[in-house]
């Protein structure tokens, strides 16, 4: 699919030594960044315990995995709309906020845990509020940078004809805010929405229990139940907790994400919207209705309070007139203040976690240390073999799905529903099976990579699938194309840009997916390969805890992620958008 | 003191291989009552040159004087349609149109009379609550036409207003907005009319200001005065066509 020439152009570039400086400088700042939270390493005075595992116990435990994914969202929604718009207005923000959340997506989610922990549990003194942080920051990190970067993308593909319309007549500002900006992102909004709650629920478990050195914090909710189930070996249990679930998504799908799915096709420019209707599930529909009438209610009670609120704030006496000048200028002031404030705080934070980095690292390293280099290589080529597999049955999938749009309807619900499974409470029992016939964690580990990478794969296929233009299709026809020449002419050709997205995403999701896969302990047994996810995961959950460890592991993990992304990645995204975009 | 004066206008855009100089010191008045056509080939910068009257691109150098002062920022006496219409697809007719209303500050109320009146002006009374994907092209731009015109602007300005559309809607547009220019109770005091279609121009303008490319630049001003309603099988007006053609063809 790729030419000779276009590989030769990727690999024959000179490195260019400003973005050397650039790509070494922001892995420093992330490297202070981690170790900064190092610096707060306290005993929290928490009795770690177990949480009843019994089916009674799951409403509730369903009830508060659901109100923390909730919290962590929408916390989540704020700041993706404001960080995205921030982004999107271009100049220096442009490049110092995207930059900063590219790295922010390599981390993967256990990079996270030390700043979980040390800081909102710090902060509450060992109480039970401060775990409940924790595991909603961890939530939330799973979800913010993916749809934080849509908002961006959505608002810079805004047509410069709309930005001029609401210019010409003096529209800025909130106005332009409210009748502009937000609706040409809800679209993309909606969209990754759908993939954020996907991803917390996979990660659901690891952020429901949280480990620093000798202390664990369990929460009550699903993936901590889900989790003990399965360490204990109570199978009918787990399968309880998988079905309640399995219940809790088909039902939002069906209350929340389908009414909103069609309700932001509204939103759609003509050429971006889609040619058939949303698929539903048929019998499902009269559910669907939930969703809208939900909404009605809640702005039926919220209105009345808020109007008051506006006409008393109307009654007020005016403040002085400002001059539009002075105006601007007292914009310009509060602005500047802001920025300098988060300056500032950025610097501290910076310097502070540099010491922290530089002591840590001059304690003496493990023994373990020597196995990273093997480690990691090991690694990716577990990653490679699990997306090596992943494409082998996404892609016919999909090209069968461009052939058949019944097929195609029925597979998005389903992919959607299977893919947002957290194959995390299956491990268990996906190793047992395993051990038993290959004799190896190897294979099990690959498999469980898999779980992690192949939806996002099959989702963009798919989305790329259906963005095939109607009249290409039907040229192809025309003239007499073969199916497989019409594969390999058209459609693939015109699914690479997705492809190439859908593996970024897929490998991100895979890391993940590998640090929980290379080690872990069933049934009072540790099953582990030698990889760098088995070495950050047995220094993260031993007793003794060494900060060293996990510092050395996680740093290299990110380094070798952020070098595929830069090195690898991006020049064949860039490839791909350039060949084989859809323009014209 | 003209009602619009343009002095040394220029205007240069950065680009990745250095300066791209769109605008080399355009001159020119307008009036009060003076319907002005723009005519030239693709990439003279008059759609450029528009924006930069409306105050949403600045200019590189030069100077706009509205009624002798200079404006600054965005004037809002000025209101802009667009060639591909620029309607957002998730507002209704009626919001729409209350756009620029709403942005000028006036009360809801006030809003929906004013867009009220104004969509009726341009035929679409029943079409408040359609969205534009439910609209044809012609009756988009008569949504256009009637957000421009619900600000009451004092200068109309119309970007390629009908490039877009089918030739019938665009006869029928045409003659409704030479209805509504020559109807007494108007707001609007001037238009400034963009096209490269020539005969676009002779049919509706008073005077016509010839562009030419690489970089924009005036080349003539002509002033149009055969009697309205213009038919375009007379010989003055072949004539007239074909002499800005020549002026186009001999420096564009």
């Amino acid at each position: 699919m790729l030419e000779v020439s276009g590989l030769r152009k990727m690999f024959g570039t000179k490195i260019d030594p400003r973005r050397l400086i650039n790509g070494t400088l922001s892995f420093l700042a992330l490297a202070a960044i981690i170790a900064l939270f190092f610096a707060y390493r306290s005993a929290p005075h928490l009795v770690p315990r177990k949480i009843p595992v019994s089916i009674r116990h799951l409403p509730y435990y369903a009830f508060c995995s659901f109100y923390r994914m909730l919290a962590a969202y929408i916390i989540a929604l704020v700041f993706s709309i404001v960080y995205g718009m921030a982004a999107a207005r271009g100049g220096l923000y442009e490049r110092i906020l995207i930059p900063a959340i590219d790295i922010a997506q390599s981390v993967p989610v256990v990079g996270f845990f030390p700043a979980a922990v040390y800081f909102f549990v710090a902060l509450a003194h060992g109480s039970r509020l401060g775990v409940e942080m924790a595991a909603v920051f961890l939530i939330f990190t799973s979800q913010a940078w993916n749809m934080a970067l849509g908002v961006y993308e959505a608002v810079k593909t805004i047509p410069d004809d709309s930005r001029e319309a609401i210019e010409t007549f003096g529209g800025r500002g909130w106005l332009k805010f409210r009748r502009l900006l937000l609706p040409a992102s809800i679209p993309k909004l909606v969209y990754n929405s759908i993939l954020s709650w996907v991803a917390g629920w996979y990660f659901l478990i690891a952020c429901e229990i949280i480990t620093a050195g000798p202390a664990t914090y369990r929460l009550p909710g699903l993936g901590s139940f889900l989790w003990q189930a399965s360490e204990k070996g109570r199978n009918f249990d787990l399968a309880a907790g998988l079905l309640t679930l399995l219940a809790i998504i088909v039902l939002m799908d069906m209350i929340v994400w389908q009414p909103l799915s069609t309700w932001a096709e509204k939103f759609k420019y003509e050429f971006a919207a889609s040619s058939g209707a949303v698929q539903s599930l048929g019998m499902f529909d009269a559910l669907s209705g939930v969703g809208p009438a939900v909404t009605r209610t809640l702005r039926s009670i919220l209105l009345p309070p808020m109007r008051l609120i506006a006409t008393s704030l109307n009654a007020l006496p005016r403040g002085p007139e400002l001059s539009p000048e002075q105006s601007k200028r007292l914009g310009a002031i509060v602005r500047n203040l802001i920025i300098v404030t988060i300056l500032i705080f950025t610097t501290w934070a910076l310097a502070r976690g540099l010491v922290a980095l530089i002591k840590t690292l001059a304690q003496p390293w493990p023994s373990d240390a020597k196995q990273i280099p093997e480690a990691i290589v090991l690694s990716t080529i577990r990653m490679t073999i699990a997306y090596a597999i992943s494409l082998a049955w996404t892609v016919p999938c999909a090209l069968a799905a461009s052939e058949n749009p019944r097929f195609n309807r029925i597979l998005s619900p389903i992919a959607e529903i299977v893919g947002s499974m957290p194959a995390t409470a299956l491990f268990p029992i996906i190793v047992a099976a395993f051990i038993e016939f290959t004799g190896g964690m190897n294979v099990a580990s690959i498999v469980l990579i898999l779980t992690g990478m192949q939806w996002y794969l099959l989702f963009n296929l798919l989305a790329g699938i259906n963005q095939v233009p109607e009249d290409l299709k039907e040229a192809a026809r025309a003239f007499g194309l073969s199916r497989v020449a019409r594969w390999r002419k058209l459609i693939l050709p015109a699914v690479t840009p997705s492809l190439i997205t859908g593996s970024i995403t897929a490998w991100g999701g895979g890391w993940n997916a590998l640090i929980l896969s290379e080690y872990f302990v069933y049934n009072d047994q540790t099953h582990q390969v030698l990889g760098i996810g088995a070495l950050l995961d047995a220094a993260t959950y031993s007793k003794s805890g060494n900060g060293v460890m996990i510092l050395l592991s996680l740093l290299s993990m990110i380094a070798v992620v952020l070098l595929l992304n830069r090195l690898m990645w991006r020049p064949l995204y860039n490839l791909a958008t350039e060949r084989y975009r859809l323009d014209y | 003191m003209a009602f619009l004066e343009l002095k040394n206008i220029s205007k240069s855009f950065a680009h990745a291989k250095g300066m791209l100089q769109v605008l080399n010191d355009i001159n020119f008045n307008v009036e009060e009552g003076e319907f002005v056509a723009i005519v030239g080939p693709s990439g003279c910068g008059k759609s450029t040159l528009l924006r930069i009257i409306n105050g949403i691109v600045p200019m590189t150098s030069g100077q706009v004087l509205y009624r002798g002062r200079q404006v600054d920022g965005i004037n809002l006496e000025c209101a802009l349609v667009f060639q591909s219409f620029a309607l957002l697809p998730w507002l209704s007719v009626k919001a729409n149109v209350e756009l620029g209303l709403e942005a000028q500050g006036l009360p809801p109320a006030e809003r929906e009379k004013r867009a009220g009146i104004y969509i009726d002006k341009v035929g679409l009374d029943g079409f408040e609550e359609a969205y534009p994907r439910e609209l044809s092209g012609g009756m988009k731009q008569r949504v256009g036409f009637a957000r421009a015109l619900a600000v009451e602007p004092k200068v109309l300005m119309l970007d390629e207003p009908f490039s877009a559309l089918d030739a019938l809607p665009a006869i029928t547009l045409r003659e409704e907005l030479l209805d509504m220019w020559q109807s007494p109770d108007m707001p609007v005091k001037n238009i400034l009319h963009v096209t490269h279609i020539i005969e676009e121009a002779i049919e509706l303008a008073d005077r016509i200001i010839v562009m030419a490319a690489g970089p924009g630049r005036i080349v003539k001003d002509l002033k149009v005065e055969l009697p309205r309603p213009r038919d375009r099988r007379t010989d003055a007006f072949n004539a007239l066509t074909d002499k800005v053609f020549s002026l186009i063809e001999e420096r564009g």
